[in-house]
């Protein structure tokens, strides 16, 4: 049940085939098989010095970086100030990048450094693990036909302002699976290389995001 | 739970399903299952509904121009502290001041009025676009393409086919930056020309000051092995970052 096929998709916008063996053994068994998306190595990385490494690796994902760290933070200076710590700690860690998704490697550097900004300048802004069982548990099953799921010729109607305000309420753990896939269009592997979660968490959060995302969305409008 | 088919692990492979990442086994079973279980089959309508929603409503946001130039001039410090000091050294911090000054300057008061490399490029492409023919080679052949160059300038352009991702090979031309002549490799994607050109890598004062759009023109520019890259078309900024990134990630031809 659990084979994994490499092949490469959408279109064949990532080439290069990277070796699956740590992220295989951590998928739980009995998830269903992934089709999981090999990512690009920048060319001939071992051969370059740390300079060269980081305009191949880093400076390419600089937009996306941008991104997560605006979604994370919830403002624009916030962002740009954790884009610009995490580059340099990019740079100091360029040796370690050992092939594989180079914007992952970037991101999860991008979001251990804005979570470690948000711990330090707004504690209570963040969410631990523990919390996030407890609402994990609190919420009913995203399948659940009753519960109250807007009609999706109303969810048609949202403008961009209510969907971001939507997205930004989402508890982090949350919002960050649902950026990284459906804004940064990230692969399910990526995204648990970047979240350093397994696989099926992956998949669980990124349902209960969307969900949540749906509900709030379809629930009665504030303005 | 009303159904007992629809059960946490089929809701999960439903978005896995809907965002591509189940193998053709599985795609075709949570297919089947979509058809027969109204629940499944409501899941599925939500998230692509919310997909679309968030494709077409939310603004694509890029980081703010300047960030770039402060992260390569940030990374650039930490060069220097590494190096033992040499007059090289010293070079590098006067161009490094250098990049910092006119980065900052090119944000108080906009771009600066003399011709960048990039300016020089975009006019290149518009008048290659407004030109009979937008090359001087036409061809979607890289083998015809590449021997085309050799003739003309000391090295010939890597050159990469593209043409399965959609973005097919049209042909070259000469372009000349300040007093150098530069291939151009000219790709096409759906009726948007895109002009590729290669130079040895210089400064990076360029680089450092880089607009990401020149007169609606999109830029994106990139070095790889001593080679910088830019790459000019009208098409949308984030369809033209993947034509970098392909065309980064492609082999060159053999």
């Amino acid at each position: 049940m659990a084979q994994v096929q490499c092949v490469p998709q959408r279109g064949g916008d990532e080439i290069g085939f990277t070796n699956y063996g740590q992220d295989v053994a951590a998928m739980k068994s009995d998830k269903p098989s992934l089709r999981l998306a090999a990512s690009a190595t920048p060319n001939n990385i071992g051969s370059l010095d740390d300079n060269a490494r980081f305009a191949q690796v880093v400076m390419p994902y600089i937009d996306d970086a941008y991104r997560l760290a605006h979604w994370l933070t919830g403002n624009s200076s916030d962002a740009e100030d954790v884009v610009q710590d995490a580059s340099l700690r990019a740079f100091r860690a360029i040796r370690g990048y050992a092939g594989g998704s180079a914007r992952a490697w970037l991101l999860s550097i991008v979001r251990n450094t804005a979570y470690s900004w948000l711990r330090k300048n707004r504690p209570t802004a963040v969410v631990t693990v523990d919390d996030l069982e407890a609402i994990e548990l609190m919420q009913a099953n995203p399948g659940d036909p009753d519960l109250e799921t807007p009609e999706t010729t109303l969810l048609a109607q949202i403008d961009a302002e209510r969907l971001r305000a939507a997205i930004a309420t989402l508890p982090a753990p949350f919002r960050e699976t649902l950026v990284l896939r459906d804004i940064e269009g990230l692969d399910y592997r990526e995204i648990a290389q970047t979240t350093e979660v397994p696989i099926g968490t992956v998949m669980s959060r990124l349902a209960r995001a969307r969900h949540r995302l749906t509900v709030t969305l379809g629930g009665k409008s504030h303005d | 739970m009303t159904s007992s088919t629809s059960d946490d692990n089929s809701v999960l492979l439903v978005h896995a399903y809907l965002d591509g990442e189940l193998d053709p086994a599985n795609a075709l079973e949570i297919a089947q299952r979509i058809r027969t279980d109204p629940a499944l089959a409501a899941e599925g309508e939500r998230v692509k509904a919310l997909q679309q929603l968030i494709r077409e409503r939310l603004p694509r946001e890029v980081a703010p121009p300047g960030l770039r130039a402060r992260i390569e001039a940030s990374v650039g410090g930490q060069r220097r502290v590494s190096e033992r000091p040499s007059w090289r050294a010293l070079a590098a911090s006067i161009a490094l001041t250098a990049v910092v000054a006119s980065s900052s300057t090119w944000l108080l008061i906009g771009p600066p009025p003399e011709s960048t490399t990039a300016d020089s490029l975009v006019s290149d492409h518009i008048r290659a676009l407004m030109a009979p023919q937008p090359i001087d080679v036409a061809s979607s052949d890289r083998h015809t393409v590449k021997p085309w160059f050799n003739g003309r300038i000391p090295e010939s352009p890597r050159v990469v086919d593209l043409a399965k991702q959609d973005f097919p090979l049209v042909g070259g031309r000469l372009d000349v930056v300040g007093r150098d002549p530069c291939p151009t490799l000219v790709y096409r994607h759906e009726k948007h020309l895109i002009s590729l050109t290669e130079m040895p890598a210089g400064s990076g004062l360029d680089l450092a000051r880089t607009p990401r759009t020149i007169n609606g023109y999109n830029v994106v520019h990139w070095t790889d092995n001593g080679v910088s890259y830019w790459a000019i078309s009208d098409l949308a900024a984030s369809k033209l970052e993947d034509f970098a990134r392909l065309f980064r990630t492609s082999p060159a031809e053999s």
